[in-house]
């Protein structure tokens, strides 16, 4: 084997691993005990900020199962007593699933308007924990902190998506068929 | 060969089905984990302690350049407010030691008539010093995590108090790592005393700094500045822990800051307190109440 085959393997499964490292350690971040006012509580959302921002550039290196298993570790490692098991693996799939319906839109777009995007769907995965927590332990959840999450991590996403998004492939269009999303080749988005 | 292509037109069918219901599967995969977590809550614990276990070397080695960064960007606050600091610190100083005197006398004279009275002390608690390695702080849970497990003889229940006061309890244990259960979580009840009153209450939490103080016999009696300590019914906590101090009576509802700042622990110390010690064996006359135990 020369030289260049190995560091091109290399190659090859570092850049399949990185979405999932990173995914990994965001998620292990949520237990840092990080003392900076607000961001320590929203440190739990951070992972899907990763997930929605890696499902719209590379979906392919972050599939379903691994966003399964990454949800039930994260609810695991957050969660107390009573708390539901499943309920971020579900949140990261079904984000996952909406950008992928959607990247025909979002992919080209301008910046802001993915940051819109990601406002709803990040709105909807907050509802939607919240919503199954306090059906799930049947007890009144004050949906403020919850709240207040949503908004410090709509704050951050301009500063940590632009790095996140580093990770794509160099044009759009000229990539594997399943990352490119609906759009076809010669079609021009801007 | 016919059969070949007709397996690869079969597996490739099945790949097309699989690929158009992985949404579904994974999501119905989802709530399968989540019924099982409902109904099978020993085998959550155990993948919750075993998770614990496993991220606890990594969130220890994380631990200590985090807690260095939080010290330090908490020096520079108080480099700016340091004259001031000082001269509080000055004053206190001085109260405190006018303090101290007056406890040296009583626990002088405390003995003494323990002596006359034969009284006779509950075991002495011990202490485990944990390091703080992990916030378990989200919009639905207070609490956080222990370096230290079962190994050291941490379990279920045990009190965690910090200097100030109480923190909370230990809720999960793995064999190197713990997880506590601040006071202030939504899931915490503690059997509290109103320290100038000896009325008994329940200290809950909601998952905002301050606590609420329920199953009140009258609240009329409570006057804000009240301190709030651990009444050690029904658990293995000592008696007369200090836990908050009353900030807010009103319409019926009495808040209580805990002592504790949440924001800034780093080292807490688990109470192991032998639970039989409680109940032992009364000293004769009105000497009896199980208030003797020292906690340090």
């Amino acid at each position: 084997m020369r030289a260049d085959g190995t560091l091109a393997i290399l190659d090859r499964w570092g850049r399949a691993a990185l979405p999932g490292t990173v995914l990994l350690f965001f998620v292990l971040l949520t237990l840092a005990p990080l003392r900076a006012p607000y961001l320590s509580d929203t440190l739990p959302l951070l992972p899907v900020l990763v997930v929605f921002q890696f499902s719209l550039v590379t979906p392919e290196r972050l599939p379903g199962p691994l966003l399964l298993v990454m949800g039930i570790l994260l609810d695991l490692l957050l969660g107390g007593p009573g708390a539901p098991v499943g309920i971020s693996a579900l949140g990261f799939i079904l984000v996952r699933a909406a950008v992928i319906a959607n990247r025909r839109y979002l992919v080209g777009v301008p910046f802001l308007f993915q940051w819109i995007g990601f406002c709803i769907l990040c709105w909807g995965y907050v509802a939607l924990v919240w919503a199954f927590t306090t059906l799930w332990t049947w007890a009144a959840i004050d949906p403020v902190p919850a709240m207040l999450q949503y908004v410090v991590m709509i704050v951050i996403y301009p500063l940590l998506a632009p790095l996140l998004a580093r990770v794509r492939a160099r044009d759009p269009l000229n990539v594997p068929e399943l990352s490119r999303g609906s759009a076809r080749p010669g079609e021009t988005t801007t | 060969m016919a059969i070949r292509d007709d397996f690869e037109v079969v597996a490739s069918q099945v790949r097309t089905v699989v690929q158009r219901f992985a949404l579904g599967l994974l999501v119905i995969v989802t709530f399968g984990v989540m019924l099982v977590g409902k109904a099978d809550t020993v085998l959550v614990e155990h993948a919750r302690v075993l998770a614990l276990d496993m991220v606890s070397p990594v969130l220890e080695t994380i631990a200590r350049p985090v807690a260095y960064a939080n010290r330090a960007i908490a020096d520079l606050r108080e480099f700016a407010s340091l004259r001031e600091e000082n001269a509080r610190l000055r004053e206190e100083n001085a109260r405190l030691l006018a303090w101290q005197t007056a406890a040296r006398r009583l626990e002088n004279e405390n003995e003494g008539l323990r002596s006359l009275a034969r009284f006779r002390e509950g075991p002495e608690a011990s202490f485990i010093t944990a390091r703080l390695v992990g916030d378990s702080v989200s919009a639905y849970m207070r609490g956080a995590l222990l370096n230290v497990g079962r190994r050291v003889g941490v379990a279920p229940g045990q009190a965690v108090v910090t200097g100030e006061g109480l923190a909370g309890r230990i809720a999960e244990v793995g064999e190197n790592s713990s997880r506590v259960l601040f006071v202030t979580d939504v899931n915490s009840r503690l059997p509290v005393l109103v320290e100038r009153t000896r009325e008994r209450a329940i200290l809950a939490g909601d998952n905002s700094p301050r606590l609420r103080l329920a199953l009140l016999q009258s609240i009329a009696g409570v006057q804000t500045g009240d301190r709030i300590v651990t009444s050690g019914h029904g658990g293995s906590f000592p008696v007369g822990i200090p836990v908050g101090e009353v900030v807010e009576t009103s319409e019926g509802t009495v808040r209580v800051r805990p002592f504790t700042d949440f924001s800034r622990l780093e080292f807490v110390r688990v109470v192991d307190y032998g639970v039989t010690g409680l109940v032992g064996p009364a000293a004769p006359g009105p000497a009896a109440p199980p208030a003797g135990v020292r906690v340090r």
